[in-house]
């Protein structure tokens, strides 16, 4: 049996109307352009619902859409369509969508059909204004589609698909630039929005030379008359009697996403359209929609490419921020801790890579060092400083370079790559198993140290942060900590931490917490901050890494 | 942030105005000091009593100004710093380093 035909009527929101042959066993719709039916709304699915034809009748299928198919109203999983049954996919409104059975409609004879059907009937048509106006309208349409996040080669074929239908051509290309300037075909499609096979396609090169390297749109309407002499073989040669060819040219979009500047005259690419049939049909109103078109195209690829760039940054940021967690979260559990001390720490990293590293090492002697630093600034190259940074003090120490040492050639180094104003702040300490503790303190904030007896005191060597003079001496300072002392070192993503109100957490408030929580252990501590700052914060999103260690001696094991 | 530039003696002040933080500000503070080396005024005091907050670019600037002055053989000290600013000076070790004075007299003098 024949299988019965059937149609789908689409009304645009400018009243242009199209109309589908449903042709295929299976025909698609959805948002992706391999769809036999492309809808351009973000409501809808790349791929969303089908119409399939069994059993003598056309069924909507959805298949596993977001935002649900309906037929009449009703949402449907699977459902047999009657003739001026109306579609809606998804929540897109822009398009009125109606199902018709040729039989039934050859009948009532209420025929509707889009200009393109009816193009060998109109071969000889004079252009009315009515249509050049459908055309503004179709080209409004693309430029609206341009605003949904589509990938670069979606925009490309829209672009060709909008070039075919406002010049009503048969074929189209868009073909770009590429590393070795040469051009290459990236978008071949007919005039059924369906790709054209193979890699490369009879067409007027010579047209497409001159368009190119002239960087100047050539328009050809009537090809027995070709006037241009670099076209005239090739184009009687391939029997074309319409040819359009716009040179694409580069754009530079400002900081405003508004304003663009045109960059260079030199074209990337071109977009081409060519014909058979239609003799002179292309008017000076389709040749300005399409020199408009190739402008919107090489500003939207140029816009969709910032997009996935900065997608792909962010993708690196956070690829960076999963590796800086790691090693935050990794070095100091190889670190043994010796039976003098306890030591906790905890890293709250921020939206953003942050520029917050700490590091604990095994030294010989049953010493110990640790560090804590903030590298000023956010993002890729903080992280990176702060990974560099650490490797260079965990080998440093692990050679048994005295502290003063470690920290004045981490400086020097940090100087000499002063490319920007890059700067860390460093506590940088070693713990004796008798309690010695040496330490520096370059420009970071200060480490609260509380004594077991409940006083309180900072650690400070006012040496000036790292990074900014290579003139500097880093002189250490020492103090003798005994059991139940804590030391509490701290990353201004603490004291800084900031409330609804946006007042800061603050160092009075830290201070006071570390005396009342003497009695803890250095993990307990640790957590009672991190409660209260959490608490303090309610949620809110901080903008810096919060970095928090405590470090308490331990009471001396009783004697045998 | 404005600066506006007067005189004393060899010393040049560089009264500053408004929040001396990323952007436009700092690259002033440092496009001004290169300018003035440039003229041969190497004898440099930047007035920052109108000048509310500083942040880490801003302390990146005076750095670089510091440095850029001290390479051609010249002098740049810090006039009355704000209570925060005077903070981040000392926690960042800079007070070691940038001469302070809360005092203009006394800081002319002391070039």
């Amino acid at each position: 049996m024949m299988q019965k035909t059937a149609r789908l009527k689409i009304v645009n929101r400018f009243g242009v109307t199209r109309s589908l042959p449903l042709g295929n066993p299976v025909f698609t719709i959805g948002r992706k352009a391999e769809n036999d039916l492309q809808l351009l709304s973000d409501s809808v699915s790349r791929q969303h619902a089908e119409i399939v034809y069994e059993d003598d009748a056309y069924y909507l299928v959805d298949i596993g859409s977001k935002r649900g198919t309906f037929i009449n109203g009703q949402q449907i999983v699977r459902c047999a369509l009657q003739h001026l049954d109306l579609i809606r996919i998804g929540g897109d409104e822009d398009q009125q969508i109606t199902f018709l059975d040729d039989t039934i409609e050859r009948a009532s004879a209420i025929f509707e059909s889009s200009p393109r059907l009816t193009l060998t009937q109109q071969a000889d048509r004079v252009t009315s204004a009515n249509e050049e106006l459908q055309k503004l309208a179709r080209f409004i349409e693309v430029n609206q589609a341009f605003k949904f996040s589509l990938t670069p080669d979606d925009v490309l074929c829209l672009i060709v698909d909008a070039a075919i239908e406002i010049t009503q051509a048969e074929r189209g290309f868009l073909m770009l630039r590429n590393a070795a300037g040469d051009l290459e075909f990236k978008v071949a499609r007919d005039d059924n929005r369906k790709w054209l096979e193979g890699a490369d396609f009879a067409m007027s090169r010579s047209v497409v030379e001159e368009a190119f390297k002239q960087s100047r749109s050539v328009i050809i309407n009537d090809s027995r008359e070709v006037a241009l002499s670099f076209a005239r073989e090739s184009v009687r040669s391939l029997d074309l009697r319409s040819i359009a060819c716009i040179p694409l040219r580069r754009f530079q979009m400002s900081e405003n996403m508004d304003a663009t500047t045109i960059l260079k005259r030199d074209a990337v690419g071109v977009l081409y359209v060519d014909s058979h049939i239609i003799g002179g049909t292309i008017t000076e109103t389709s040749i300005k929609l399409l020199e408009s078109l190739a402008f919107e195209a090489t500003k939207s690829l140029e816009s969709v490419r910032l997009m996935h760039e900065e997608r792909e940054k962010k993708q690196i940021e956070q690829e960076l921020g999963v590796a800086r967690q790691v090693q935050v979260a990794l070095s100091p559990t190889a670190f043994k801790v010796p039976d003098y001390f306890e030591i906790a720490a905890h890293n709250i990293p921020s939206r953003y890579v942050g520029g917050d590293f700490y590091d604990f090492i095994s030294l010989r002697d049953n010493r110990s060092a640790f560090a804590l630093g903030d590298v000023s600034g956010k993002g890729v190259a903080a992280g990176l400083l702060a990974a560099m940074a650490q490797g260079a003090l965990q080998a440093q120490f692990t050679s048994n370079m005295p502290l003063a040492e470690v920290v004045s050639s981490l400086n020097k180094v940090l100087v000499q790559r002063s490319d920007s104003n890059r700067f860390i702040t460093l506590f940088c300490a070693t713990l004796d198993p008798d309690g010695h503790f040496t330490y520096i303190n370059a420009g970071h904030n200060l480490p609260v140290l509380a004594r077991a007896n409940g006083e309180t005191e900072t650690l400070t060597t006012k040496s000036v942060l790292l990074g900014a003079f290579d003139f500097v001496e880093y002189k250490p300072r020492q103090t003798r900590l005994t059991p139940g002392d804590v030391v509490v070192m701290y990353t201004d993503g603490v004291t800084e931490a900031v409330d609804a109100d946006s007042q800061m957490f603050g160092d009075e408030r830290l201070e006071k917490l570390v005396r009342e929580s003497l009695s803890l252990s250095a993990e307990e501590i640790k957590q009672r901050i991190l409660d209260e700052v959490l608490n303090f914060t309610a949620g809110l999103p901080q903008g810096d890494d919060i970095t928090l260690i405590a470090l308490k001696m331990k009471q001396a094991p009783p004697a045998p | 942030m404005e600066i506006q530039l007067r005189t004393s003696g060899s010393v040049t002040i560089l009264d500053l105005s408004g929040n001396l933080t990323i952007g436009r500000s700092e690259e002033n503070l440092r496009e001004t000091v290169k300018r003035l080396i440039d003229e041969e005024r190497r004898f440099l005091l930047l007035n920052l009593s109108e000048v509310p907050a500083i942040d880490s670019s801003g302390i990146g600037a005076m750095i670089k100004s510091f440095t850029s002055v001290m390479e051609a053989n010249g002098k740049l000290k810090i006039l009355k710093p704000s209570r925060m600013a005077r903070q981040l000076l000392s926690i960042t070790g800079l007070l070691s380093v940038l001469d302070t004075y809360d005092d203009e007299t006394s800081a002319v003098s002391s070039f």
